[in-house]
């Protein structure tokens, strides 16, 4: 294990994935030097426009992890995780290698080399002229990863953040455990889904032996860029995360610090539901009764009793069990960044399996989101069209400092 | 994970338990399956002496001394084999294991042709530890190569050959397993076949277990053979025309869906005309090492695909025997190129080595009195930990091809 002095560099990344047979190449990233140094020839690079302008590029490493207040991407992969080594040293392992691909992913790199014919190919390839499509992988451990049914696997549990629980049993849940939770959770993003994909499966293939996918999600958000996106009941959804969209406003809904490990610090909860919307009854049901269950004009996304989408919502111009109002009541605020699903038909019914992945970010769960999940699950008007199916909560750490790596914090703090 | 703390059941010790009633009742499979036990005698002898004459060149003083331990562990357990002490012949078993974990490493990387013989034997004497029934004969077969295994390692020179002459005797080698194992599957089909002509429902299931062992560990040069492999081994989804489906799966619907062994003889026959076919083919091919290293990742894919969703064998549910065997191939392929990836990748090397022990300890633990429990009885949490597994082991296997 290297120190917390040295790190990982990436010539040192290099030379370490040869040996482990996934030998990697930077593309277009600029370090082409270090490939002569390994003595493997530079194969293929990045050459489009976009790849090399960098605005289509989101830094992996600063203050917080990307992809939590990162302006929506189109293209979601949320997948999960359960550790099935008990060596650290092969967790940490995994961990650097997740963090070497990010790196390299994020500016459009790849894993490609000088392909030996005879093995298979370092990088499976789908991205290779495609840009960096403002990829995103923003990581999250659950409460499992620090103490998994009471044992605590890696000598971390003292270090879980104070926050971190499965979110409790709520009114009218319908859970599926086997979509639901894990030990570490990827969130991956960017506006090319082939990307976004491209990632999370070289992730995935990065992973085997160490640990092993539970459940994977992918998700879609549309919206022209400046507006609200909307959920598929045709509603926007996030507009309250305007008001806290300055510096102090994040430091105060989404950052985690006081009385959090270190790692933990300029870290963030995420708050998972997925939550299954009734989209055939939905649509069968009156504009007027849909706006009602809001508490929002559907067109202009203005709460009832206003003129715009982010005017001052006054409560007692909604309906008492309207969402917005639910939301408001609790005086609480979390920054949403949702997207949306559809899956199979259901051959019973025909109805689609279609919904939302509900994903906020906040510094504080306890406070800010399970009391308004509990309001809103035994009071939302908007519980007779949807079902919550699954369920996770997990802590981002801060973010990464080049040469770290993901959980470096964690595991050798 | 320390090797020491992996209480490993090998796999070939269960293919070995599976196997045991066939050897008992067929002598071509038992003197196959083990050494002539006249050597042993001279064995036993000589290890002593070579005990003391060890010179520089050979091994190391703890190979010398594991061995030496060993040896003396081996004899004790052939005495508890001739008094049919079972509760002794477990102990010895076990310990013979701890003291080769303690160092077949060095050996591995040093001797690795020597270690290979030792693995072949040790790892079935160990499974018979754990096991409630244990088979006397096959074990004493067992003991007695051990001896002769461990006699050559403490005799053991350094290899000078070059990695293409190493690879090119991994060929030979791995030629020798695939003839061994087509004469068993000839065998043991005969025995099938038999059983199913004679009406006999009972034993054609038990026969027809023993047969798949044989055919799933050489499977991919099999597959060779142009329309053989599906004339043996075809399952209705894969046929064009359901009335020309002939082969092992036929008349497994036969015996396990349709409960009726009737207008099963043409099938019967055919399978031991195909399979007498494949041993007269076989006898022909000559392999190339890339050919051996591609087989042996075809067995963990054929392993990962159709035997961990249960599609191999619908039927009889005998798909984790048919997965054994394909890992079980595959790693003979793993263990014939050891002396290869040693000199090119000692590291790849005790990754698989680890990878293998793993996968066959999970797999042991899935043998009830015996034979591998169903795969309709194993839950969906099992089948992952298996698939989970196999994909470590695959992902590993398939770096290998880089010491061609």
């Amino acid at each position: 294990m290297e120190s917390k002095q040295t790190g990982i560099t990436r010539k040192d990344f290099i030379k370490m994935s040869v040996a482990a047979g996934a030998g990697i190449a930077l593309g277009a990233s600029g370090l082409g030097a270090i490939l002569g140094a390994t003595g493997n020839t530079l194969s293929a690079s990045k050459t489009t426009a976009s790849a090399e302008s960098g605005d289509d590029v989101i830094p992996l490493y600063g203050e917080h992890q990307p992809g939590i207040i990162t302006p929506q991407q189109t293209y979601l992969y949320l997948a999960s995780f359960r550790v099935s080594t008990d060596s650290k040293s092969d967790l940490v392992s995994m961990l650097k290698d997740w963090t070497k691909f990010c790196d390299l992913s994020v500016s459009g790199g790849t894993m490609m080399t000088g392909d030996n014919p005879l093995v298979p190919p370092t990088d499976t390839g789908e991205s290779l002229d495609l840009p960096a499509s403002k990829l995103t992988v923003t990581f999250g451990f659950g409460p499992s990863f620090f103490r998994d049914g009471g044992k605590d696997r890696f000598g971390i549990a003292r270090l879980a953040p104070q926050h971190l629980k499965d979110i409790p049993r709520m009114a009218r849940d319908n859970l599926d455990p086997s979509i639901s939770g894990g030990d570490i959770v990827l969130q991956v993003c960017a506006n090319d889904q082939q990307v976004a994909f491209h990632a999370v499966r070289n992730l995935i293939r990065l992973s085997v032996g160490t640990a092993s996918l539970n459940w994977m999600q992918e998700g879609f958000a549309s919206g022209t860029p400046g507006k609200t996106p909307r959920n598929l009941f045709g509603f926007k959804d996030g507009t309250a995360n305007s008001l806290h969209d300055s510096a102090d406003g994040y430091d105060r809904i989404v950052w985690a610090g006081d009385g959090e490990p270190d790692w933990m610090k300029g870290g963030s909860y995420l708050a998972y539901r997925k939550i299954q919307m009734k989209i055939e009854t939905w649509d069968r049901t009156s504009l007027s009764d849909q706006e009602a269950t809001f508490g929002r004009f559907k067109v202009s996304g203005a709460a009832f009793g206003a003129k715009g989408e982010f005017d001052a919502v006054d409560a007692s111009k909604l309906p008492a069990d309207s969402h917005v109002a639910l939301a408001k009541q609790t005086k609480q605020q979390i920054h949403r960044r949702a997207y949306s699903y559809t899956d199979k038909v259901d051959p019973r019914t025909g109805n689609v399996d279609a919904g939302l992945l509900f994903i906020s970010y906040q510094r504080n769960p306890d406070e800010q989101f399970i009391p308004m999940l509990r309001l809103m699950q035994s009071k939302d008007a908007l519980n007779e069209y949807v079902s919550h199916v699954a369920s996770g909560m997990f802590a981002c750490p801060g973010g990464l400092r080049e040469g770290r790596y993901i959980g470096q914090n964690i595991l050798e703090a | 994970m320390l090797k020491s703390s992996l209480s490993v059941l090998s796999l070939a010790g269960l293919l070995a338990l599976t196997a045991c009633g066939s050897n008992s009742n067929d002598p071509a499979n038992a003197g196959s399956a083990s050494p002539s036990a006249s050597s042993s005698q001279g064995a036993s002898a000589s290890a002593s002496a070579s005990t003391a004459s060890a010179s520089a060149s050979g091994p190391s003083s703890a190979i010398q001394e594991g061995a030496a331990s060993m040896l003396d562990a081996v004899k004790q357990l052939q005495d508890a084999i001739g008094k049919q002490d079972a509760a002794n012949v477990k102990t010895l078993g076990k310990s013979i294991n701890d003291t080769w974990l303690s160092f077949e490493n060095a050996v591995r990387q040093s001797f690795p042709l020597e270690y290979t013989d030792v693995e072949k034997y040790e790892m079935p004497i160990f499974s018979a530890s754990a096991y409630d029934k244990i088979d006397f004969d096959e074990l004493k077969a067992n003991a007695d190569g051990l001896t002769d295994a461990l006699t050559k390692l403490q005799n053991a020179k350094p290899t000078t050959e070059s990695s293409s002459e190493l690879l090119n005797q991994a060929v030979v080698k791995y030629q020798d397993y695939i003839a061994d194992q087509t004469s068993k599957l000839v065998t043991q089909t005969q025995a099938f076949v038999d059983a199913v002509k004679a009406g006999n429902a009972d034993q054609a299931k038990t026969e027809y277990a023993k047969a798949r062992v044989y055919y799933e560990n050489i499977e991919p040069v099999a597959e060779s053979f142009g329309d053989l492999d599906p004339k043996i081994d075809a399952r209705l989804a894969d046929v064009d025309d359901p009335n020309t489906w002939t082969g092992f799966h036929r008349i497994e619907k036969a015996l396990w869906q349709d409960n009726s062994l009737e207008g099963q003889d043409q099938y019967a026959d055919r399978l031991m005309t195909d399979v007498k076919d494949l041993q007269a083919q076989m006898k022909t091919v000559k392999l190339e090492p890339k050919a051996m290293v591609a087989g042996a990742m075809e067995l963990l894919n054929e392993a990962a695909t159709s035997k961990i969703t249960g599609e191999e064998e619908l039927y009889s549910h005998l798909d984790l025997v048919d997965l054994a065997a394909n890992v079980d191939g595959s790693k003979t392929v793993y263990l014939a190129i050891i002396p290869a990836l040693n000199e090119n990748n000692t590291d790849l090397a005790d990754k698989l080595d680890q990878a293998f022990m793993k996968m066959e300890q999970s797999l042991s633990s899935y043998v009830k009195n015996g034979q591998y429990v169903a795969y309709n009885e194993l839950t969906t949490d099992q089948i992952r930990q298996i698939s989970d597994q196999l994909s470590e082991l695959s992902n590993l296997m398939s770096q290998t091809a880089a010491i061609l």
